[in-house]
C-alpha cells in the first residue's frame, strides 16, 4: 500500500465505496430480507407446529379417552364374562352393537384362557372365527395381559386383508382366575379414520405407523402436504411403538413456502440488475453528458441556458471568446442588457413570444465587453415547463458586415448601372446583345427588349455608317477594339443622330471566362462641341497674345525651361525661345532673380497668384526700356511657372525724361506764380522790421522832446532799429534773389514746339473735361523770341482758364482753339479761344488785378503774372470776347530769328 | 456820485509773437508815458491775467500758438472788461470785423502810423477807468444792498416802488412807525438823500448784475 494516496487515487477509492454501496446496501438488505423471511417462516412453522402437536395432543388424547372407553366396555364386558352374566347373544348384541357406534372397533372376541376364540362380533366377521386359535403374535399378548391382569395392546401386525390390525386384551379374570380376555381389535385404519374428528383431518394427513415407521394407516387426502409440518406421536394406549403421525395439510394459499425467498431473492436480483443498468445508463449518461460539456465549452457558437425573463443562468465559454465577457459576469444578468439600445424593443417582443412557448430566431447587435457591438444570430427555444430557454447565438459579425458591404456594393453598382449616364452595353461572344443599362436605351432610344438578343447590324446604327460600324463590331469581337474606343454616330429610334465614343472591354464571369465583351457609350456630342469651342477659344487666345505687343512667356520655375512665348517676345528674344533656358534667351533684359520678393521656388499652388517682380529695365541689346512684371502662377499642368510680361516702355521713359526736364525748368517757372504769394508774405515780412523801426524811432523821438531820456536808453532802441533795418534788408534781398533765378532766359524758339509742348501737358485735363483742343498754327510761322518755359507757362495758364471756362458748356461745343499769326507790327500773336462763359465786359481790365479771380478757390494770381511776363517781352496780353460765346485771351511776342 | 479812483495805475497790456514788435511798442508807448506790459504769447498773458487789470490790451491776431482771437475769447470768461485793440497785418479784415462784433474795441493794421496807435490806446484806456470807476460803484451799491436786513430791503423795494409809508405798513403787516424806522436806515446804509437817488442806485446795481 502506498505511503501516502492521490487526492484523486482516494477519490476514486472513495468512489468505488460510493459505486459499490448500493449493491452492498442491496446485498445486505437482501439477506436481512431473506432472513427475515426464513425467521418468520420459521416462526410460522413453529407455530403451526405448535398447534400440531396441541393438536395431535389433544388427537392422541381423544384417542386415548376414546380408546380407554373402548378399554372401559370390554372392560365390563370382561367384568361381566368373568361373573358369568354375559352370554353369548348380549355379548354379540353388546359387541356390535359398540362397534357399530365404534366404528374403529373392527371386532370384538372373547377368548378363553387357552385361546381360543369362543365369542367373536359382529355377527359376520370373519375375520376372528370361534374356535380358532390366537395365532402370530396373538398369543403373546394374551399372555401378557393375563400375567399382567391388565388390558395389554399387541403390536400392530397386518391381518387379513392387509390391514393393520391392532388388539386389545383384556383379560377376564375373575378373582384369580383367569378366564381368558376380551379382544377388541382395532383397525388401524379404523382408528385414523373414527377417533380423530372431521377438522383434524381435514387439517393433517394423519397417519399410523409403527416403530419403524412404516406407515399402517392414514387419511391422506387429496391435499398437499406441508411436509415441514409433521409431528408424531406415540399412541398409548395402544402403544408398543405406535405413532401416531400427522402432516400439516398446506393451508390457506398455495403460495409455496419459498416464494417470498425467490421473490426476494428475485426481487435483489432485480434490483441489482436494475441498478447496474442504472449505473450503466448514469455512466452513459455522464459520458454523454461530459461529451455534452465538452461540446456546450468548445463550441465556437455561443449556447447558454437562460431564465424565460432573459437572466443568463449558464454559459458557454465562447461567450468570452466573443464577447469577451467571462461566465461569472454573465450569469444573473438578463440578456437586454447587452442588446444594443435600438433593438432592445423587439428583443423583448421576442421574449415574450418565448414566454408563450413560441421559438425565436432573431439578428441582435449585442455589446462586447470592450463596447464594440457585434451581430449575433440567436435561436432561441423555449421550455416553458422548465421556465428556461435554451439559446444558440452565432457571431454573424462578419458575415453582417460581409453582407452590409455586398449590399452597398450592390446598390452602389446598381445605382452606377441605372444611373450611368453613360450607356452600357454587353455583348455575347457571337456579338449579340446580352445587356443593356438603361442609360443606354435612353440614349439611342430603343428599349432592353428590343436591343436584347439583336445580333448585328444594330438598330441604333445609321445607315450610313453600316461599314464602319461593321468593321468596329468585327474587330471588337476578335479581341481587337482600340483602347481609345471608337467614335460613331448613333442613330436614335426617332431618327436624331449624334456622336458618341464607345469603349470596350472584355467581360468576364466569375470563374474567369470570357463570355463576351461590354462596351460603354458616351455621347460626345456636347464635348465635341466643347473641345471645339475650347479650340476656337485657345485660337483666339493665342491670336490675342500673338497680336499683344507685350511679350509673354512663361517658364518653370524649376528647370528655367520657356514653356510658352508669344509672338512679341519671340520679336524680342528671338524666334526659337520655346523649349530652351529662360535666362539665357532673355539675357539682354532680365530681372535679376535675386530681385524677386520671392523666390518661386518655394511657393506652393496655394500660395500663387503672387507678383515676384514689378520694374523697368533696360534691354542692353536694343537699348530700349521694358516695364517687366513677374508673377508665379499656377500652369494649365498644375505646375507652378512664372509668368513675365515685357511691356515696351521706351517712348513713355523718353517722354517721361523730357517731361521730367520740363518739370524741373516749369518748377522754376512756378516761382513765378508764387511770387505773388511771395510777395504778400514779403509784404507782411516788412512789415515788422519796419512798424518796430518806426516804433523805436518814435519813441525815441518823444523822450527827446520830453527832454525825458537817458543816453543809454536812447542808445539802445536806436540799435535795435537798425537791427531791424537789416532784417528788412534780408527780406528784400532774399526776394530778390529768388526773382533773378527766375529772370527770363530768351531765345529763339518755334511756336509750334511750345504749342505742343503745352497740349501735352493740358491734354489729360482736356480730356477729361471732354475739351476738344484744336491748334491753328500755319507751318511757316517765323519762330518767336521769348522765355520758352514762360511762355509755355503763360499759354498753359490760358489754355487752363479756358478748359475751365467750359465746364458749363454743352459737351458738343466745348473747343479749345490755339491760333497764331503773324502780326502787322512784325509780332507773333497768338491767341486763345474758348466757348466757355466769356467775361463781363466791365471787368476785362479787372481780370488783370492782382488777386482777382472769379474761382472761388482762386487766389488770382495767373492773369497778372501772365502780363508782365508777357510785358517784359515787350508784348501784351489783353482778353477779348468771343463772338461766338466764350473769350479769346491774345497776346504778342517779339519775332525771333 | 464821485467815486475814489483806485490807486491801480492803468497799464497797456501788448501780446505779440514778434519780439521786435512787442520791444519797439513797449519802447514807444512808454515814451507817452504809458505804463506798458508786455507778453510773448496768449498763454503767457492768460497766465498773468486777473480779473481787475485796468488798462488795455493790444493784441496781434496772427500768433503762432493761440491767435489773438481765441485769447479774446478766453478773455471774457477772465477779464471782460479789459477794452482789446487787435493788431492786424494785410488781409485780416474779415477777421477784425468778426472780432469787432466779438466785443474788441478797436483795430488797426499794420503797419501802424504811431499817433494813431496812441488814440486809440488812450480811448481805450479812457473807456476802461470808465467801466472801472462804473464797476467799483457797482460794487459799492451792491456792498450797501449787501448790508441791508431782510427787512429793509422789503421796505427799499416798496419804497422804490413807489408806494406811501401806510401802504407798505399794510403790506408788511407792521406799523407805520415802524416802516419809517426801517425807511430812514435804507436811505442811510445807500447813501442816497432820494428816493429818486435810490431808485437809481438799484437799477445800476441790477443793471451791472443782468452784465
Amino acid at each position: 500500500m502506498p505511503k501516502h494516496r492521490s487526492p484523486t487515487a482516494a477519490a476514486g477509492f472513495g468512489r468505488i465505496w460510493l459505486w459499490n454501496l448500493p449493491y452492498i446496501a442491496i446485498g445486505i438488505f437482501a439477506v436481512a430480507m431473506l432472513t427475515l423471511v426464513w425467521v418468520l417462516q420459521k416462526r410460522e412453522l413453529d407455530l403451526q407446529q405448535n398447534v400440531l402437536a396441541r393438536d395431535m395432543q389433544w388427537a392422541e388424547q381423544t384417542m386415548r379417552l376414546h380408546l380407554q372407553g373402548n378399554q372401559e366396555f370390554l372392560g365390563q364386558l370382561a367384568r361381566e364374562l368373568a361373573e358369568g352374566v354375559l352370554d353369548r347373544d348380549n355379548f354379540q348384541i353388546r359387541a356390535t352393537q359398540y362397534i357399530a357406534n365404534n366404528p374403529e372397533l373392527v371386532n370384538i372376541a372373547w377368548v378363553d384362557a387357552g385361546t381360543v376364540i369362543r365369542w367373536t362380533a359382529p355377527f359376520e366377521t370373519t375375520d376372528w372365527i370361534s374356535g380358532e386359535m390366537l395365532a402370530a403374535s396373538q398369543p403373546a399378548t394374551f399372555s401378557r395381559a393375563r400375567d399382567n391382569s391388565r388390558p395389554s395392546y399387541g403390536a400392530a401386525y397386518e391381518g387379513i386383508r392387509g390391514v393393520a390390525t391392532v388388539e386389545l386384551f383384556v383379560p377376564v379374570q375373575r378373582g384369580r382366575e383367569h378366564r381368558g380376555a376380551i379382544v377388541g381389535v382395532y383397525s388401524v385404519e379404523g382408528l385414523v379414520n373414527y377417533l380423530v374428528p372431521n377438522w383434524f383431518t381435514d387439517k393433517y394427513r394423519l397417519s399410523i405407523e409403527e416403530a419403524g415407521g412404516k406407515v399402517l394407516a392414514s387419511n391422506s387426502a387429496v391435499k398437499k402436504t406441508d411436509d415441514a409440518l409433521d409431528y408424531s406421536l406415540s399412541i398409548d394406549p395402544p402403544g408398543n411403538g405406535l405413532v401416531m403421525h400427522a402432516v400439516a395439510y398446506r393451508s390457506g394459499s398455495e403460495v409455496p413456502r419459498a416464494l417470498p425467498a425467490l421473490l426476494i431473492f428475485g426481487l435483489t436480483l432485480v434490483v441489482v440488475w436494475s441498478l447496474t443498468a442504472l449505473r450503466q445508463h448514469v455512466l452513459r449518461r455522464v459520458q454523454v453528458e461530459k461529451e455534452r460539456d465538452r461540446l456546450f465549452n468548445l463550441s465556437l457558437d455561443m449556447l447558454c441556458i437562460t431564465g424565460l425573463d432573459g437572466v443568463f443562468r449558464r454559459v458557454n465559454p465562447a461567450f468570452e471568446r466573443i464577447l469577451g465577457y467571462a461566465a461569472p459576469v454573465l450569469v444573473g444578468r438578463p440578456l437586454l442588457d447587452f442588446v444594443h439600445l435600438d433593438e432592445q424593443a423587439e428583443t423583448r417582443e421576442s421574449l415574450r413570444q418565448l414566454a408563450l412557448g413560441q421559438p425565436v430566431s432573431f439578428e441582435r447587435r449585442c455589446r462586447c465587453d470592450d463596447g464594440r457591438y457585434k451581430w449575433l444570430v440567436w435561436s432561441i427555444n423555449p421550455v416553458p415547463e422548465e421556465g428556461l430557454l435554451y439559446a444558440v447565438a452565432h457571431d454573424i459579425t462578419d458575415r453582417k458586415r460581409g453582407e452590409e458591404a455586398l449590399r452597398a456594393e450592390y446598390a452602389f453598382r446598381k445605382a452606377m448601372g441605372e444611373s450611368l449616364v453613360t450607356g452600357l452595353r454587353a455583348v455575347d461572344l457571337d456579338g449579340r446583345i446580352i445587356y443593356v443599362n438603361p442609360a443606354f436605351c435612353r440614349m439611342t432610344g430603343w428599349t432592353e427588349q428590343e436591343l436584347i438578343g439583336v445580333r448585328p447590324p444594330f438598330p441604333y446604327w445609321p445607315p450610313e455608317e453600316l461599314d464602319y460600324n461593321q468593321h468596329n463590331i468585327d474587330i471588337t469581337l476578335a479581341g481587337q477594339a482600340p483602347a481609345g474606343g471608337f467614335e460613331i454616330r448613333v442613330q436614335r429610334k426617332n431618327g436624331e443622330r449624334f456622336d458618341a465614343r464607345l469603349y470596350v472591354s472584355p467581360l468576364i464571369d466569375s470563374s474567369g471566362r470570357q463570355t463576351g465583351w461590354m462596351a460603354s457609350m458616351n455621347d460626345i456630342t456636347e464635348p465635341k462641341r466643347a473641345r471645339a469651342e475650347l479650340e476656337a477659344a485657345h485660337e483666339r487666345f493665342v491670336a490675342v497674345l500673338d497680336g499683344l505687343d507685350t511679350g509673354v512667356y512663361v517658364a518653370a520655375v524649376a528647370s528655367d525651361e520657356i514653356l510658352y512665348a508669344n509672338r512679341a517676345f519671340k520679336n524680342i528674344h528671338g524666334f526659337d525661345a520655346v523649349g530652351r533656358n529662360c535666362w539665357q534667351v532673355t539675357a539682354a533684359c532680365r530681372p535679376d532673380p535675386g530681385e524677386f520678393r520671392i523666390d518661386p521656388r518655394q511657393l506652393g499652388l496655394d500660395e500663387v497668384p503672387r507678383e515676384l517682380f514689378d520694374g523697368e529695365i533696360h534691354n542692353t541689346l536694343s537699348g530700349r526700356w521694358y516695364h517687366l512684371r513677374d508673377r508665379a502662377i499656377r500652369w494649365v499642368d498644375g505646375r507652378v511657372v512664372r509668368m513675365e510680361i515685357a511691356t515696351d516702355i521706351t517712348e513713355r521713359k523718353l517722354m517721361e525724361e523730357a517731361a521730367l526736364k520740363h518739370q524741373e525748368r516749369l518748377e522754376q517757372t512756378a516761382h513765378l506764380i508764387s511770387m505773388g504769394e511771395m510777395a504778400s508774405t514779403l509784404a507782411h515780412e516788412l512789415n515788422q522790421p519796419l512798424a518796430a523801426i518806426a516804433n523805436y524811432a518814435m519813441g525815441c523821438v518823444n523822450r527827446l522832446e520830453r527832454g525825458d531820456y537817458q543816453g543809454e536808453a536812447i542808445l539802445d532802441a536806436m540799435r535795435k532799429a537798425s537791427f531791424q533795418a537789416e532784417r528788412a534788408g534780408k527780406i528784400v534781398r532774399r526776394m530778390r534773389d529768388f526773382v533773378r533765378k527766375s529772370e527770363p532766359h530768351c531765345v529763339s524758339v518755334p511756336l509750334a514746339d511750345i504749342v505742343d509742348e503745352v497740349i501735352g501737358f493740358a491734354e489729360m485735363e482736356a480730356r477729361k473735361a471732354g475739351v476738344d483742343i484744336r491748334v491753328d498754327i500755319s507751318p511757316g510761322l517765323p519762330p518767336v523770341r521769348a522765355d520758352r518755359i514762360m511762355i509755355e507757362q503763360v499759354l498753359l495758364n490760358l489754355v487752363k482758364n479756358g478748359i475751365e471756362a467750359m465746364a458749363q458748356t454743352p459737351r458738343q461745343r466745348r473747343h479749345l482753339t490755339l491760333a497764331a499769326r503773324c502780326n502787322d507790327e512784325a509780332q507773333i500773336e497768338i491767341e486763345v479761344r474758348d466757348n466757355g462763359h466769356g467775361i463781363d465786359t466791365s471787368e476785362t481790365e479787372k481780370l488783370f488785378a492782382p488777386f482777382f479771380t472769379t474761382k472761388p478757390q482762386g487766389m488770382g494770381m495767373g492773369l497778372n503774372i501772365c502780363r508782365t511776363i508777357i510785358e517784359f517781352h515787350n508784348g501784351r496780353l489783353w482778353a477779348a470776347a468771343n463772338p461766338g460765346g466764350g473769350s479769346v485771351f491774345r497776346f504778342t511776342l517779339p519775332l525771333g530769328e | 456820485m464821485a467815486g475814489e479812483m483806485m490807486a491801480r495805475e492803468q497799464c497797456v497790456f501788448v501780446v505779440d509773437d514778434d519780439e521786435a514788435m512787442r520791444d519797439s511798442l513797449a519802447w514807444l508807448l512808454e515814451s507817452n508815458g504809458l505804463r506798458v506790459r508786455v507778453f510773448a504769447s496768449g498763454e503767457a498773458f492768460l497766465e498773468a491775467c486777473t480779473d481787475d487789470m485796468p488798462g488795455c490790451l493790444v493784441l496781434d491776431v496772427r500768433m503762432p500758438g493761440m491767435s489773438g482771437l481765441e485769447l479774446h475769447e478766453k478773455l471774457q470768461a477772465v477779464c471782460p472788461g479789459l477794452p482789446v485793440i487787435f493788431v492786424t497785418g494785410h488781409g485780416d479784415v474779415p477777421m477784425a470785423v468778426s472780432a469787432l462784433k466779438k466785443g474788441a474795441s478797436d483795430f488797426i493794421e499794420k503797419p501802424f502810423n504811431n499817433k494813431e496807435i496812441l488814440r486809440l490806446i488812450e480811448q481805450c484806456l479812457a473807456a476802461d477807468r470808465e467801466q472801472s470807476g462804473q464797476r467799483r460803484r457797482c460794487a459799492e451799491i451792491r456792498r450797501r444792498l449787501g448790508s441791508l436786513t431782510q427787512r429793509e430791503r422789503e421796505v427799499m423795494d416798496l419804497v422804490a416802488a413807489g408806494r406811501l409809508n401806510k401802504q407798505i405798513a399794510d403790506d408788511l403787516g407792521i406799523s407805520i412807525k415802524t416802516v419809517e424806522v426801517h425807511r430812514g436806515r435804507v436811505m442811510d446804509k445807500m447813501e442816497v438823500r432820494s428816493v429818486a437817488e435810490l431808485v437809481q442806485c438799484m437799477m445800476e446795481a441790477s443793471a451791472t448784475a443782468a452784465e
